[in-house]
């Protein structure tokens, strides 16, 4: 199998401004309807420790995608590369997906067939990022193997060779 | 299918000029598109970031928007507005040609009407007022919906050749920038890439980075994860103060107190700054006395914040390398401008000034480039071989105040640009009785706002990607000109072609030449201080002179009238004895308008005090007509605390009722949380009144200080906007909120 690409989300840096929700729209030439990632704000801990918690939650693309097992038509496939992507020419709108998936990713727009994330599958196949991960304002959002994000999340918080912000991997 | 008119004297510029590249490919929709050309520009958007765009255009349409990655500081991202104008800017509900109203105002009846007519009725009219009344009943109202610097001056030329009041002031931020102004003189900001790289404390107060200033936070996780820590003053739980290793969420307006006790902490301590404060400052005693009842005991009474917390910052602050950035929301209170007097002045008790691990950073001076001389001024706005009168002057802050009380002349007449009088002013009520009073309201907008409905004539605005600019952050020292991207669609104008042809039809035609484009009156204004090409598409963004951004700010001292930091401020003492006001040279704490302690009385009555921060997913009152916006935002909401939602038998999501004397909200969604202490409600500005959300129903007209303009109704013969200051104090409002 090739190497798997993952999308990352360093929650110790969201901070929720939300600009991953509008870039995707343009990216992906959305309307208001079917979000591909949706920022979820939690409230944690109470009086002088309270504070808020941002994950955006875009496709996970898992490993052993539920969403694929239960599509009746196959319209659902994983790359080898690890990327899920949805058919909508094969794709008969019955929620069998939205159903399986723990993260609530697929979206229905006005057709009624199931959209959802594609780790913009086509930058990546030309060397580049995710719109996401490209313009993330925290930098919060990686994208890459397993081995170039543990690189980047280990040269930011253990091994005291952090890069200046902006300096790409 | 409608049809749009030529505007023969339109400028129909060649804008491949701009282009920093032809026929582009871009991703869209899972494509490669091609676009005819990409041009830089930059967001005038009145925020810290001033990011540089690519914008690209396929048949003069913006089909993408991408960071600028050439950019030192916004490297190449964008905020979730940034992306939204490709939907704003193609909107198909954008005002596209001139209409005149027809019903009654606040109907929001209009017939189309052409350019041609709309010019000869704006000079009739405004001959008709000048008649009756003279040139001094005319006035613009104009602030930053874009805050572009340029079409102002232009405007301002028009409105000198005519002998109008001048508009004056700020409702945002002069207050504190008055208050810094007095205590350093001309301020600098250092750049991020400095201080997060040798600072080990980072102080931040009243900024919600999250929605106002996106690009720090790379800078802050540079610092943090260096191993600086990050204290951050907020009532409200933001998206930064959840990266905080101290957060401190004082009573709202009482920032100033805090500070008096950090200060007091310190001094007690004998951690201060000895040195700098022996060479860099005077009135350390006098600062010192009045600290000197700001105990720990005391400032957590007044303040709410457990006096451990004060303590440990104030530590932190004195005793490591501390960098301060201070926002505008502790001076959206009647008593701003003597919260960021202390604020600046904690920050010479700790020495932090003009080091490369920490500057005091507030505003740069380039956030008013009219005012620190940047931007000459006078060289558009005051035509050579024209006379000038000296007019009076109108101020901002309370220009609802001034229309309902003018008298000799009164106001008749304003061209609104880039603002919204009805959403923005506080008192909602107040203003439209304002607003009813005119003769002529003249409007100038992309879309149908609260405004457009009491107008009485709307004009069709361009986007700020159809039109040329100049807004230098005032946080980092980089500059991008704006330029026109595309051609306006439908019959939208550029601002400043509506001024010079207004100009032309009233007589002035020698002073609006024909062939002068926006990017010639940049040249005006700023040519003598900078290569203005060089910060044009294809070109840029290019970093300010270091004379008006110094990379390490101060190093050549303070230009306050003792050359140092002034904790005795003799401009507050100088000034104080001209001006009716609150002057006191030392940062004494004072109640805001409304509080528990100030008015006792209506704090029974409405006990909560509702703070309007600037929202998350607009700026102000523009974007949230728009699907993908709205689709985030969702409708009104306010949040609130767990007990004070209890005491009032409210749910999470319940609707409820927001009220005091000066109006209520109805039907907002109550969101019951951690996000602010008991006794504190928060609701972003901005919302429109006619979608029933804007807090500014509940706000009240209270400029805050150190002048006090509503004395004099806001009409003024004299101003200097950093001396007088003045803000809308939009943060001390008490309400009360009832379940539907």
């Amino acid at each position: 199998m090739e190497k798997q690409m993952i999308l990352y989300v360093d929650t110790k840096r969201c901070m929720g401004c939300r600009a991953c929700e509008t870039v995707c729209k343009l990216e992906n030439s959305l309307p208001a309807g079917p979000r591909f990632t949706m920022v979820a704000e939690v409230e944690c801990g109470s009086g002088e420790d309270a504070h808020l918690s941002f994950l955006p939650i875009p496709c996970q693309h898992c490993g052993d995608a539920p969403c694929v097992k239960a599509c009746p038509t196959g319209a659902l496939r994983k790359r080898s590369d690890g990327i899920v992507l949805g058919n909508q020419k094969t794709c008969i709108g019955c929620h069998e997906c939205l159903w399986a998936c723990p993260f609530g990713v697929p979206q229905f727009g006005a057709n009624g067939l199931m959209q959802k994330c594609t780790m913009c599958y086509n930058r990546i196949d030309e060397g580049d990022l995710p719109a996401c991960a490209r313009n993330c304002p925290a930098e919060a959002i990686l994208c890459g193997t397993v081995e170039e994000i543990s690189a980047i999340l280990r040269s930011r918080y253990a091994d005291g060779t952090f890069k200046p912000p902006g300096a790409r991997p | 299918m409608e049809s749009y008119h030529p505007i023969p004297w339109r400028k129909c510029e060649d804008l491949d000029r701009y282009a920093a590249g032809a026929n582009v490919p871009v991703w869209l929709g899972g494509k490669k598109v091609i676009a005819d050309r990409v041009v830089k520009t930059c967001c005038p958007h009145n925020c810290y970031d001033t990011c540089g765009e690519l914008v690209y255009v396929k048949d003069e349409k913006v089909i993408k928007i991408e960071g600028n990655p050439e950019h030192p500081i916004t490297r190449g991202h964008l905020c979730l507005k940034g992306f939204a104008n490709v939907e704003k800017i193609n909107s198909p509900d954008r005002v596209k040609y001139p209409m005149l109203r027809v019903g009654k105002r606040g109907e929001g009846k209009f017939k189309r009407i052409t350019w041609d007519e709309a010019m000869d009725w704006m000079v009739e009219k405004i001959t008709g007022i000048q008649k009756q009344y003279g040139s001094e009943a005319l006035v613009e109202y104009c602030y930053s919906g874009n805050r572009e610097h340029m079409a102002k001056a232009v405007s301002a030329r028009l409105w000198n050749l005519m002998g109008a009041s001048k508009l004056a002031g700020s409702f945002c931020l002069l207050s504190g920038a008055a208050g810094s102004y007095c205590s350093v003189g001309s301020q600098y900001t250092m750049d991020p890439a400095i201080w997060s790289e040798h600072c080990e404390t980072v102080f931040l107060v009243g900024r919600n980075c999250s929605a106002t200033n996106p690009h720090i936070f790379p800078f802050l996780y540079r610092a943090k994860e260096r191993g600086a820590r990050l204290i951050v003053v907020d009532p409200y739980t933001t998206g930064v103060a959840a990266k905080a290793d101290l957060h401190l969420r004082p009573r709202p307006g009482t920032d100033g107190a805090m500070a008096l006790g950090m200060i007091h902490w310190i001094i007690k301590q004998g951690l201060q700054d000895k040195a700098f404060l022996a060479e860099h400052t005077v009135g350390f005693a006098e600062l010192a006395a009045l600290a000197e009842e700001w105990t720990p005991e005391r400032t957590e009474e007044v303040t709410t914040i457990p006096k451990a917390q004060i303590i440990q910052a104030a530590e932190l602050l004195a005793t490591t390398k501390s960098h301060f950035e201070t926002g505008y929301g502790q001076q959206r209170y009647s008593n701003g401008h003597q919260a960021q007097r202390a604020l600046a002045c904690l920050a010479a008790v700790c020495g932090s000034f003009g080091k490369e691990s920490g500057n005091y950073n507030f505003i740069s001076g380039m956030g008013f480039p009219n005012l620190t001389g940047f931007a000459h001024w006078a060289n558009v706005t005051e035509p050579e071989g024209a006379e000038i009168r000296k007019t009076r002057l109108i101020n901002i802050a309370a220009i609802a105040a001034a229309i309902h009380e003018a008298k000799e002349p009164p106001i008749k007449g304003i061209l609104s640009f880039r603002g919204g009088l009805i959403s923005q002013q506080p008192h909602v009520d107040y203003t439209i009785e304002a607003v009813n009073m005119l003769d002529m309201f003249v409007t100038v907008e992309q879309f149908m706002t609260d405004d457009t409905d009491y107008a009485d004539l709307v004009l069709p605005a361009c986007h700020y990607l159809e039109q040329y600019g100049l807004h230098p952050s005032y946080w980092h020292p980089y500059n991008q000109i704006l330029v026109p991207v595309c051609q306006p669609p439908y019959e939208c104008v550029p601002d400043i072609e509506i001024f010079e042809e207004l100009g032309r039809r009233l007589g002035y035609e020698k002073y609006f030449p024909r062939e002068r484009t926006g990017l010639d009156y940049i040249r005006m204004l700023i040519g003598e201080e900078c290569d203005v090409d060089a910060a044009v598409s294809p070109h840029g963004p290019v970093r300010n002179p270091e004379k008006w951004c110094p990379k390490i700010p101060y190093q050549n001292g303070f230009d306050t009238p003792s050359g140092k930091v002034e904790l005795y401020s003799s401009m507050m003492e100088t000034r104080g004895k001209t001006f009716p006001g609150e002057f006191n040279p030392v940062p004494e704490f004072q109640e805001p308008a409304e509080s528990v302690y100030a008015t006792p009385e209506l704090a029974k009555k409405y006990p909560l005090n509702v703070i309007s921060q600037h929202p998350a997913f607009r700026t102000h009152s523009q974007y949230y007509n728009l699907p993908w916006i709205q689709e985030i935002e969702g409708p009104a909401r306010i949040f609130m605390s767990r007990e004070d939602a209890a005491a009032r038998g409210i749910q999470d999501g319940d609707l409820v009722r927001i009220f005091n004397d000066r109006g209520e909200l109805k039907n907002i969604i109550a969101r019951v949380g951690v996000r602010v202490k008991s006794g504190v409600i928060e609701m972003s500005s901005g919302m429109w009144v006619k979608l029933g959300g804007s807090v500014n129903k509940l706000t009240g007209v209270y400029p805050a200080g150190p002048r006090d303009i509503l004395q004099e109704h806001g009409i003024m013969q004299e101003y200097h906007p950093l001396l007088d200051g003045n803000t809308g104090s939009y943060f001390n409002t008490l309400v009360e909120v009832q379940k539907m």
